[in-house]
């Protein structure tokens, strides 16, 4: 039985891999290898639903889609890690943070040294 | 009587709210020993609130008893002062609480905003990234070379696609280590704090001063923990060369300009003692640290629950 988080990746994917809104059943359909239920389907989607990764369509049956693509959803999220908010360093640790042009001919010179 | 403890307090207070800071901040041996300067600055931010906060405290309850536990006591059960209460003492009194309400009440606003951040980014990673090249590391595609790692119950340690390109595998095996010293010494810890204390003295130089240089620590001490874990040659000249690589990388990117001056510093500062190590702090220097930030969280304590003179 794969966990939760693995199977909202899948649904996810199935989601991106879609051309138009897909129904619930359908995406069982196509995890039946996982042996997943129908409801699990439906907990997945709207756990997603509340994170705000998939919305669905008035249909009948609903179809689901992704409201945002892999690649606008890494940008969104780049955004963040190179934006200096105040308290960023404290939400996550990043490497290093970005230096200007100038800055990095002489950080280079340092390393020549 | 209390007046002389009070007094005591506000001259700690003031003390720890300007010049001990302004020293320890400017000070040249903190990059010798990372791990005794957080140690020392948790000390002065720990003490400062303390006296800060004792110093009212005291002086407002000096009416109701000759030690801080005993007038404390004597107040909540409502028995009447031994000496005239004056204004001063309830102006005090009440400071005392809003301070302390605003320090505590900050620390849990900002503890909670950042979980919350934290979490959203963690559900975004969760589905956008891939398994990376280390056990540990995911991979986010993206062509700026960044690394970063979410703390706390579940950590999650990313390098994008552009990270993994602009380093060999050496320099990557460095990021990852530095990465995973903040993880494995709660860094986040010792930073919020004064995060906090920031945002809820934002007219304190200090409380700017404290929070830069924590940060700046907090990176030297992660780079020491990943050099101890490296093997190749020349492990300190692989870490600074990811430094600048993926300092540089991203230069002229999407980041906004107000913000490169003070990381510049800070950058340069890893990058040069990285190939210049100083000397390590001789034992008795680092000792005396530690009994400095020891003894400056026993003063207010000891002043705060010991009888008055």
């Amino acid at each position: 039985m794969a966990s939760l988080g693995e199977l909202e990746r899948a649904v996810m994917e199935r989601l991106w891999a879609a051309d138009g809104p897909v129904a619930a059943t359908r995406l069982r359909d196509e995890l039946a290898d996982r042996g997943v239920a129908l409801t699990t389907v439906h907990t997945v989607l709207t756990r997603l639903e509340q994170k705000g990764f998939v919305q669905h369509d008035d249909a009948r049956p609903r179809g689901f889609s992704a409201r945002a693509s892999r690649e606008d959803h890494a940008a969104e999220l780049m955004h963040e890690v190179l934006g200096q908010a105040a308290d960023r360093q404290a939400v996550l640790a990043r490497f290093v943070g970005s230096v200007n042009d100038e800055e990095a001919r002489l950080l280079r010179e340092l390393l020549g040294r | 009587m209390l007046p002389a403890t009070a007094l005591a307090l506000a001259v700690l207070a003031a003390l720890l709210a300007w010049p001990v800071p302004a020293l320890l901040a400017r000070a040249r041996w903190p990059v010798r020993d990372p791990l005794v300067a957080l140690v020392c600055w948790q000390a002065v931010g720990l003490a400062g609130g303390l006296s800060m906060i004792g110093a009212l405290l005291v002086h407002g309850l000096a009416p109701w008893g000759h030690s801080l536990p005993e007038a404390w006591w004597s107040w909540v059960r409502g028995e009447p002062a031994a000496d005239p209460v004056r204004g001063d003492h309830w102006v005090t009194l009440t400071l005392a609480a809003v301070l302390a309400f605003q320090l505590v009440g900050v620390l849990v606003l900002s503890w909670a905003r950042i979980a919350r951040t934290r979490r959203r980014h963690r559900e975004l990673l969760e589905l956008v990234v891939q398994p990376g090249p280390q056990a540990d590391a995911r991979l986010l595609e993206h062509p700026a070379p960044v690394a970063f790692c979410i703390p706390g119950a579940r950590p999650l340690l990313v390098l994008s696609s552009g990270m993994v390109a602009e380093l060999d595998e050496d320099q990557l095996a460095a990021v990852v280590a530095h990465e995973r010293a903040h993880l494995a010494e709660h860094h986040h810890l010792l930073l919020l704090p004064f995060v906090a204390w920031k945002a809820a003295l934002p007219v304190l130089p200090a409380a700017e001063r404290a929070h830069g240089a924590v940060r700046e620590l907090v990176e030297m001490r992660a780079d020491d923990v990943a050099l101890c874990s490296l093997s190749g040659t020349a492990p300190r000249r692989t870490l600074a060369e990811a430094i600048v690589a993926a300092a540089a990388g991203s230069a002229g990117g999407e980041v906004p300009a107000g913000a490169l001056a003070v990381s510049a510093t800070g950058v340069r500062a890893r990058v040069v003692r990285l190939l210049e190590p100083a000397d390590p702090l001789p034992p008795a220097a680092r000792w005396s640290a530690l009994t400095g930030a020891v003894l400056l969280l026993l003063i207010p304590t000891a002043l705060l629950l010991l009888p008055a003179f």
